[in-house]
């Protein structure tokens, strides 16, 4: 949002439109923040924290609005769909190093210095 | 619905299918588009691709609310939609019975010559994406700082969505349509717009014309350039593609995995011909989960959107008509085949021209809201132009995870 107060002079100030949420919208967002997180690995502890943390403020808003029971019910519900999920430890194969390394680099520089001293 | 010329329909036809309901608006498509194509001098107000904000943003600024509204000072109260959805190719998303912009122009007192109902943005309008979008405001007056106890301040029940846009390389481009050089042409090959800029002179009638506003004007060569649609690699001519075709810089580089993008076969009348097994014809034509952004205007976009579900449906309905209700239905209640294709975003950067699924066992089966749910953790196999198999990958996907001693080895 602009730091100013709305120039109504300004053409592209954008003016009198509201489109407010309902609780319907409510409870769809707190289904998807819900399953975002359970698909991420959140446990059901975290993702009552999450809702419960006023700086996640649209998850804390769905809260506030459908109350501890409902939000309760939708995490428990979310995570028996979408919490299950098989964790797989692997990184990618060895690859061929492009990169140099600096100590490569400064023995070869050392190497140089070297030879110069040497002619001199 | 007219149209200036005489309809001629592509043999195939570039299309793409967004999932808005993952987009984050990390920019990664903007940034693969601008460092590929427009990163010259006078195109630094260039965005061929963008991510905006919506209700609030737009680039350019407002640009569909004042295409919407010149529409409606055209046709006052008249721009409605009749039809129930359907089956019917023609009418996928119920009957318009409004005016698109090629009829609206011919009721407007624009000059005699023009041929489509536009505007020409403002330079202001065009100069700062995203300007406002997303911003934590600070205490009045005071630059870089945020409020301490910002989670006192008034609530609001809000809502917002990530809306990721390029040129639709439309079936009906009001942009060739508006030219009166003819520099804009449908490539038959792939449907792709190109603009051909020997023959433009800059008269900006394209960037009037275009009502998503993905033509724009260029000061300092005094021509107008469009999204190319990254043609070298679609036609599997880039270096990198190794002669098969690719998706877009802007598809391969989103790290959400929110689109997909593909050629379908066309019937000489210019709709799908029928391609069961095309990701792009299930999600369109059977699941019927991608719809057209903005579909009233009259272009026919070929690019199309799994609208977000947490958004009041009104303002869905008008952005991407009412096929919204059951586009929605289907993609929150999944069948076992839309979970599968919903796999296939992102997992190669190669066309994927064809998809089979093998099934896989029954995994969960309760109720989510309602309704009965079953997952089966079914392998969706996906295969390019020749039929080579490009890539195959489960329903039940698994967490990767680094393993503590490669934490930090990037």
């Amino acid at each position: 949002m602009p730091y100013h107060e709305p120039d109504p002079s300004d053409p592209s100030i954008l003016v009198g439109v509201q489109i407010s949420g309902s609780e319907e919208t409510e409870l769809d967002m707190a289904y998807v923040f819900a399953e975002e997180f359970a698909r991420l690995g959140f446990s059901e502890e975290r993702l009552q924290a999450l809702f419960h943390d006023p700086f996640y403020a649209a998850a804390n808003r769905a809260l506030q609005v459908l109350g501890e029971g409902k939000i309760r019910s939708i995490i428990q519900e979310t995570l028996a769909v979408w919490g299950r999920f098989p964790i797989a430890v692997q990184d990618a194969a060895e690859r061929k190093q492009w990169d140099i390394s600096i100590d490569s680099l400064r023995q070869e520089a050392k190497s140089h210095l070297r030879q110069d001293r040497q002619k001199s | 619905m007219s149209y200036p010329y005489e309809a001629r329909f592509p043999e195939r036809q570039f299309a793409f299918v967004f999932n808005i309901n993952r987009c984050i608006a990390c920019q990664s498509c903007t940034m693969a588009c601008k460092s590929t194509w427009t990163f010259s001098k006078g195109q630094e107000h260039m965005w061929w691709a963008n991510v905006e904000t919506k209700p609030y943003g737009g680039y350019p600024q407002s640009w569909d609310v004042r295409t919407l509204e010149l529409l409606r000072q055209a046709d006052p109260d008249g721009q409605t939609w009749n039809g129930p959805v359907s089956d019917n190719p023609r009418s996928l998303y119920g009957g318009f019975s409004g005016k698109t912009i090629f009829e609206a122009a011919e009721k407007t007192l624009q000059p005699p010559g023009s041929r489509v109902l536009g505007y020409l943005p403002t330079d202001e309008e065009w100069n700062s994406p995203n300007i406002y979008e997303d911003n934590p405001v600070g205490p009045k007056g005071v630059r870089n700082q945020l409020h301490q106890t910002g989670e006192q301040l008034p609530t609001h029940n809000t809502w917002f969505f990530y809306l990721a846009r390029i040129c639709n390389h439309c079936t009906y481009p009001a942009c060739l349509a508006a030219c009166p050089r003819q520099a804009i042409y449908k490539r038959p090959e792939d449907g792709i717009v190109l603009l051909d800029q020997k023959e433009c002179r800059g008269y900006r009638k394209c960037v009037e014309a275009c009502p998503y506003k993905k033509v724009m004007y260029r000061g300092n060569t005094r021509v107008s350039e469009k999204c190319v649609a990254c043609y070298p690699r679609v036609e599997g001519t880039d270096p990198e593609s190794d002669g098969q075709p690719m998706e877009t810089r802007c598809m391969a580089a989103c790290i959400g995995q929110i689109r997909m993008q593909g050629l379908v076969k066309m019937n000489s009348d210019g709709t799908w011909a029928e391609d069961r097994q095309n990701p792009l014809y299930y999600l369109v034509h059977v699941a019927k989960v991608g719809l057209p952004l903005y579909p009233q205007f009259g272009t026919s976009p070929n690019g199309y959107y799994i609208p977000p579900r947490w958004v009041p449906r009104g303002y869905l309905r008008q952005m991407f008509g009412p096929g919204v209700d059951r586009a929605l239905e289907r993609y929150e209640n999944p069948d076992r085949e839309l979970l599968a294709v919903l796999q296939l975003f992102r997992r190669s950067n190669r066309i994927i021209f064809r998809y089979e699924i093998e099934e896989g066992p029954l995994v969960y089966t309760g109720v989510y809201r309602g309704k009965t749910v079953r997952i089966y953790d079914d392998t969706v196999i996906a295969f390019g132009q020749e039929g080579n198999e490009l890539f195959r990958t489960k329903v039940e996907e698994p967490l990767y995870v680094r393993p503590g001693q490669y934490q930090n080895s990037i």
